[in-house]
């Protein structure tokens, strides 16, 4: 996997993730909107994907793992918040991973989600 | 909501008739007992003749006049529609007039609105009552004043919903003291410590999850903070065997709880039950009373299957952890006991607490 994109509204955690990526050799690109992962998305080669769900001022991460499912680009949901999201996250066939967990274990939980995609 | 009604003939008193001569009074003592009931129910009654044209109230008694704030002459040749206003839900009151039109049964929560103007919460309970000749003849109509009840419900909704978001909040907090250890461990050359901290400060955060949920409650359940701390070391679930009951503690009993049980699970992962395929971790929780009903909630972990213990590692080499873990216990004046049996680690955690539902 070369790079993956990073929907993150918390800069800390963004950066975590994108030093564990880093670690596997894998770019990464972190954003923090909707329109900024989307556009993203049509500018470059995306083959994965981390998404934090609730993105803040009731915004969520939904436009992008739509758009993601629509081009078959794996990615997992990273979200501290089980209960509220829980209608759209059903709506969304993708791995949870719970926060807080340490970025390896994101990092390898997306590369897991991807091997057996 | 089945159809049914009350079938009697003898169903309305003397008093406040818009049509005398439509209603038909009890007769001797009857009448008189069932004039003083209605008078002296706290319950609130009225009855409509749906015979009529728009269906007016034709009776109320005394508790309806103190609930609504109108007396009987206001509200007598009325539809009882008066009583909604701004906030009643339109829904409910469509529910209302098809139990009316279906001559049902019927019991509703809706929004009224006394003669001030001031609004209550009414459960309404109407149905057809019928004549003799087995007509429609009435709608009976009680109502009860709710809003206590839904101020509680209320009250106990919005609780509940600052638990979440605080619940939302704090794991995020954890999350990002997480990232930044991570960060700073890296930039450090310290990853090793980094991990160390973050695998502590993720097990805190997790002890502290079914806190939040019910912390409005004051306390938490000891059953469901040892399994977020302990499931995450299970993922196939069949390693860690829980058997416990819904005993409660304070909130901060349980943080010296969940990080001694993160050290055991670790400790266990290295050299314990966990550190092969077949070990077995049996939890077990509950609480036990002394005769002068001083409670004590106890802890206790069983490894077995795992490697053969030679020997007892020496006070030197038992890890950071577990003095942490001995001094977060000693604070909440909590005990810790360690066997070294031969099937394994054998850990009892005793500690007072002050509630023991």
């Amino acid at each position: 996997m070369k790079c993956v994109l990073i929907l993150e509204d918390e800069p800390f955690i963004a950066m975590d993730l994108r030093l564990a990526l880093e670690d596997r050799d894998i770019d990464a690109i972190a954003t923090t909107t909707c329109d900024e992962a989307l556009e993203v998305l049509n500018g470059r080669s995306i083959e994965g994907a981390i998404l934090d769900v609730n993105l803040g001022q009731g915004k969520t991460c939904e436009a992008v793992a739509l758009e993601l499912t629509k081009r078959n680009i794996p990615f997992i949901l990273n979200t501290g918040d089980l209960d509220r999201s829980g209608e759209m996250l059903r709506r969304i066939e993708a791995p949870v991973v719970a926060k807080p967990t340490p970025s390896e274990i994101v990092v390898d939980c997306l590369l897991t989600h991807r091997a057996a995609a | 909501m089945s159809k049914g009604g009350v079938r009697s003939s003898n169903q309305a008193a003397t008093i406040n008739r818009s049509d005398p001569g439509s209603l038909d009074a009890f007769t001797g003592s009857s009448g008189l007992l069932f004039e003083q009931a209605m008078a002296q129910t706290r319950m609130a009654v009225c009855l409509t003749d749906p015979t009529q044209e728009d269906d007016p109230i034709v009776f109320c008694n005394q508790a309806f006049e103190k609930l609504t704030g109108y007396s009987s002459e206001e509200v007598v040749g009325r539809n009882c529609r008066f009583l909604q206003g701004a906030r009643t839900d339109p829904d409910q009151v469509s529910r209302i007039r098809e139990a009316i039109r279906n001559e049902e049964v019927v019991v509703v929560e809706i929004r009224n609105y006394r003669k001030d103007g001031t609004s209550f919460w009414n459960a309404l309970h109407l149905g057809p009552i019928y004549g003799e000749d087995g007509k429609l003849k009435y709608f009976f109509g009680s109502q009860w004043d709710v809003s206590d009840v839904h101020l509680a419900k209320a009250e106990e909704r919005n609780a509940k919903a600052m638990a979440r978001e605080v619940s939302h909040r704090l794991k995020n907090v954890f999350a990002v003291i997480g990232a930044i250890v991570n960060i700073t461990g890296r930039s450090m050359d310290a990853r090793p410590v980094a991990q160390k901290i973050n695998d502590r400060v993720i097990a805190l955060g997790r002890s502290y999850e079914p806190t939040l949920d019910d912390a409005f409650l004051g306390t938490i359940e000891v059953g469901q903070a040892v399994r977020s701390v302990l499931e995450p070391y299970d993922p196939e679930g069949n390693r860690i065997h829980f058997m416990g009951n819904g005993v409660r503690t304070e909130p901060n009993a349980i943080s010296a709880i969940g990080l001694t049980l993160h050290e055991l699970a670790t400790n266990s992962i290295k050299y314990g039950a966990l550190s092969n395929e077949q070990g077995i971790i049996r939890v077990k929780w509950g609480h036990e009373a002394d005769p002068h009903e001083r409670h004590t909630l106890n802890v206790v972990w069983e490894e077995t299957g795992g490697p053969k213990i030679l020997e007892a590692p020496s006070p030197d080499n038992q890890g950071t952890g577990f003095k942490i873990s001995e001094t977060l216990l000693q604070h909440a004046r909590g005990v810790m006991k360690r066997e070294w049996l031969d099937d394994g680690l054998r850990v009892t955690i005793s500690m007072p607490i002050g509630s023991k539902e």
